[in-house]
């Protein structure tokens, strides 16, 4: 069916090359194409490389497999990592002491522990990278990004820096391509969201816990060391308003305040007991609710399961997110169509990820030719395209990761839960484009797909066939010939040549 | 013809319209008549330049109330001794370290502002932080930050590449939004980095080249625009930059950055606001008084903006340098010779325009009914007040409701740190 519906599109507009359409997909649907890639997703047909890219379980990926096992986090689970922190903390407060005892003012810092923990944090960051540029199931890899920014947390609050692992790998990518209300309870459900959006603080104004010693325990790490003593709203505000219904869901505060009693209670373990979800039945407000025209009796955990069942089917649920995902994979200020196909894929399947993405990848305004090459690329984006395309080695050290920071998109350092912006607005300005250019002429040094050659339309011809899939335009082609008419060098000459096409506008667009 | 002289003639075209027509008038007539009237001597424009001290500054410590007895029962090893304090007003006194801004408070360019805050009572850094730089206390989604609001919104200096920097590597929430602003790490290196000049140069012309062939969309324009700034930059020749007076800046960071961004003053590239972070104020354990760990951050904050004040000599008229930090620390010192979190702190404002020699905003006391939560300092001043009114009256800014959304500022709760005409 998808075919035919490609087929009769195609008869509409001008077609573009099996090539050109296969370098489109890469654009969205993975991170970009590596050499000669557009053409091999070509002979196998868009549409059937589309089909197995939403079917990644069948995707074998064993270069990825391997280069995960460098990564040591992936060893620690949520405890371990927990009490990584704990020691690291304790060991920082104890060099203060001792340095403030030898009357020594300078502070400590970035020793021992807390710089191993660090370390391990930025292994976070490499590893998202490496998963990127590497896998080979890339649509999944796309929707994980996309996800873990649709249901943002900030690496950096507290005992986040310690739960975001355990976030990504159990909640998040499991459900990357699943259904939309499993990931949605998962996600409430995850101590990095509850400790973020300070759910896990949230008590029934009057409420107490039951034993003397478990009440002088902080939670989780959080400097207040003041028991919690009433409802707080902010999760049940971002879920409204971000993770389901839309800032235009139709919602009040007072059903904000309804759905953060629903959710009173839910909370977590300390961190030496695992930091994990926990239900505290005491914290939890037994009174009637009444929100969206329901009424919630006392009904504990179960209140707040039945609430994001009913969230995650809601219209301005399925509009909201669909047209999240038309900006990230049609178009910035993507167009009713893709949108309504999304819609009433989600509506049949009831919430079917695979079925929401193939509707929008087979509705006309993902290949109308307003939305090809319309989108600019995040610096995230920008950076794994460009180490892709390059056949640069994304390796265990921190400069990719500090590459796409110094570009502005510091993964998951975003504090608002909003996320990072999907529009080229958010990402294109005089600084962000020279941070740009800059990256492009460091990456153009490690360039290994382009051979060095002496003649320099050549050259430019090989740029144009491994960068751009053959999408250079003829200007482009003339300014980089003219910069390279006096250099005789054919190792500085592709160092020129790339880097100028890396930075230059062609590349930054998808 | 130099960029302050341009936006010169425009302003004063854009007042020609403003007598007129101008649908702002009203707002303007409200909150732009305190503003002090351009000079025709020094078309400087105004400068607001914004320390954030993350990690909470303890203001107790900062600007001590040494007439308060309850400040020194609280805090028996941690209390700086009256005879220690640099006496401001016989209530109030500058914590010793910062000695060297004496004399600015004796000429009447440093005010002091006491018991101000955050109407939310969240103890958490990064919240704190968050509401601060989003200017939306107590709401998370805000996707921009307050100063990035204010140049959306007051666009009339919108010419410049410069306008709002932050001093960093990356840019800060108070300025991320939909208004160009810049993030410059050193001042030295922006542009293209490739060491030779000549290379450098060529590149230059190359990628400007491009991106002029990409037609006019944002990318084009942010290349011009990104050029632009390179150009004038060039120009003004950072590397060749010696202080003025003699001014010596500590070392560190703190000094490195006010010296960039007094370059940058002096550059007239069209610097509005210029952000910059300080750090390592988070004192829970051996905060120490007189000496010790918060006075050897202070007498570094002191001697960086002594050494900014006089380094800029008679253009600091026009310039306001305010300090900020998300909350201040619990009145009494905690087990360990530190404090931990509290509520309101004090914030320093400083430069020609402020209305110096005065400790601002309305002193709660520190006996146990008059604190907050029985513990802190209470927020007698909402932060916005006082950026507001920085914004309003310094920069011009005629519609606060638009860059404090959910905030009806009014010009009767400012506090008069800013000079009338």
């Amino acid at each position: 069916m998808h075919l035919i519906l490609w087929v009769a599109l195609a008869a509409q507009v001008p077609a573009p090359t099996a090539r050109d359409s296969a370098f489109h997909a890469l654009n969205r649907l993975a991170y970009g194409a590596r050499p000669a890639e557009a053409d091999s997703v070509a002979r196998v047909g868009v549409m059937r490389w589309i089909e197995r890219q939403l079917d990644p379980d069948h995707v074998p990926d064993p270069r990825l497999g391997e280069r995960e096992r460098q990564f040591k986090i992936l060893d620690y689970d949520r405890a371990d990592l927990a009490g990584r922190y704990r020691d690291a903390i304790r060991e920082r407060q104890r060099m203060q002491r001792e340095a403030a005892a030898a009357g020594d003012t300078l502070r400590p810092r970035g020793a021992g522990p807390m710089r191993e923990f660090r370390e391990l944090g930025g292994e976070l960051q490499q590893l998202a990278i490496v998963r990127a540029a590497v896998s080979e199931r890339q649509l999944h890899e796309v929707m994980v990004d996309f996800w873990t920014n649709h249901f943002n947390v900030f690496v950096g609050k507290g005992a986040d820096r310690f739960l975001l692992p355990s976030y990504i790998e159990e909640t998040i990518r499991p459900r990357a391509l699943g259904n939309f209300q499993d990931l949605l309870i998962a996600t409430a459900q995850s101590p990095a969201m509850l400790f973020y959006l300070d759910n896990a603080q949230s008590v029934a104004p009057g409420s107490s816990p039951p034993f003397r010693a478990f009440r002088e325990r902080a939670t989780a790490g959080q400097a207040v060391r003041s028991r919690p003593t009433g409802i707080n709203e902010n999760y049940a505000r971002e879920l409204l308003e971000l993770h389901t219904l839309g800032v235009d869901g139709g919602y009040t505060q007072q059903d904000i305040i309804e759905v953060a009693r629903i959710f009173t209670g839910w909370s977590i373990e300390p961190p030496e007991r695992g930091a994990g979800f926990v239900f505290r039945d005491w914290a939890h407000d037994r009174g009637a609710k009444h929100v969206f025209g329901l009424t919630f009796h006392d009904d504990g955990r179960d209140e707040g399961i039945a609430l994001l069942k009913f969230l995650a089917n809601q219209h301005a649920t399925m509009h909201h997110v669909s047209a999240k995902l038309c900006a990230r994979f049609v178009a910035d200020d993507p167009p009713d169509g893709c949108i309504d196909a999304a819609v009433a894929a989600w509506q049949k399947t009831h919430g079917d990820i695979r079925a929401v993405l193939r509707a929008i990848f087979t509705s006309p305004d993902f290949w109308s030719a307003q939305a090809i090459r319309s989108k600019v690329k995040t610096p995230f984006e920008f950076v794994v395209s460009a180490v892709r395309a390059t056949g640069v080695e994304p390796d265990d050290t921190p400069r990719l990761a500090q590459l796409v920071a110094r570009l502005g998109e510091p993964l998951y350092q975003q504090p608002a839960p909003t996320g990072y912006a999907e529009t080229e607005a958010r990402w294109v300005n005089s600084g962000a484009l020279l941070a740009r250019m800059n990256a492009a002429l460091a990456l153009a040094k490690e360039c290994s797909s382009i051979p060095a050659i002496d003649d320099h339309a050549q050259l430019v011809a090989a740029i144009d066939e491994k960068l751009l899939a053959g999408t250079m335009s003829a200007h482009t082609k003339s300014v980089i010939l003219e910069q390279l008419a006096d250099i005789t060098d054919s190792v500085q000459a592709r160092a020129l040549a790339v880097g100028l096409a890396l930075g230059g506008p062609d590349f930054q667009r998808q | 013809m130099t960029i302050s002289r341009r936006i010169f003639v425009k302003n004063s075209g854009l007042a020609l319209v403003s007598l007129g027509m101008d649908p702002l008038f009203l707002a303007r007539a409200v909150f732009g008549s305190y503003r002090p009237l351009p000079s025709h001597t020094v078309p400087y424009r105004p400068v607001l330049v914004c320390l954030f001290q993350r990690g909470a500054v303890d203001g107790l410590n900062m600007i001590v109330p040494h007439g308060e007895p309850a400040y020194y029962q609280e805090r028996p090893r941690i209390a700086v001794p009256a005879k220690d304090v640099v006496d401001l007003d016989g209530h109030f006194g500058l914590h010793p370290s910062l000695a060297p801004l004496k004399a600015l408070w004796d000429n009447k360019s440093l005010a002091a502002i006491h018991a101000i805050g955050s109407p939310d009572g969240t103890r958490s850094h990064f919240d704190a932080q968050d509401y601060m730089e989003s200017g939306t206390p107590g709401v998370k989604s805000t996707g921009d930050g307050w100063v990035n609001r204010y140049c959306q919104h007051d666009r009339e200096h919108a010419d410049t590449p410069f306008r709002a920097v932050a001093f960093g590597p990356q840019l800060p929430r108070i300025l991320a939004g939909t208004a160009p602003s810049l993030a410059i790490d050193d001042l030295q290196a922006f542009g293209l980095r490739v060491p030779q000049e000549g290379a450098r140069d060529r590149l230059t012309r190359a990628f400007e080249e491009l991106y002029d062939g990409a037609g006019t969309g944002l990318l084009a324009s942010s290349s011009r625009e990104g050029f632009e700034a390179v150009r004038m930059l060039k120009r003004a020749d950072p590397t060749q930059y010696r202080p003025a007076d003699g001014a010596d800046y500590p070392p560190g960071r703190l000094g490195k950055t006010l010296l960039q961004i007094a370059q940058l003053i002096k550059a007239d590239v069209g610097l509005e606001i210029a952000f910059a972070d300080c750090s390592g104020w988070d004192t829970h354990v051996n905060q120490g008084s007189s000496d010790g760990q918060l006075a050897a951050r202070l007498r570094e904050l002191g001697l960086a903006l002594a050494a900014f004040n006089r380094d800029l000599g008679d253009r600091m008229r026009n310039v306001v340098v305010l300090t900020m930090s998300e909350f201040g620390r619990t009145i009494r010192e905690n087990g360990n010779s530190g404090t931990d979190h509290g509520h309101a702190t004090a914030m320093l404002a400083l430069g020609g325009p402020v209305n110096g020699g005065r400790v601002l905003g309305r002193w709660p006391g520190l006996s146990l009914e008059q604190r907050f939560e029985g513990r802190d300092v209470a927020v007698t001043t909402d932060f916005r007040d006082l950026f507001g009114e920085i914004l309003s009256r310094h920069l011009g800014a005629t519609d606060l409701g638009t860059v404090f959304p959910g905030y009806t500022p009014s010009p009767a709760r400012f506090l008069g740190g800013i000079r009338g005409t």
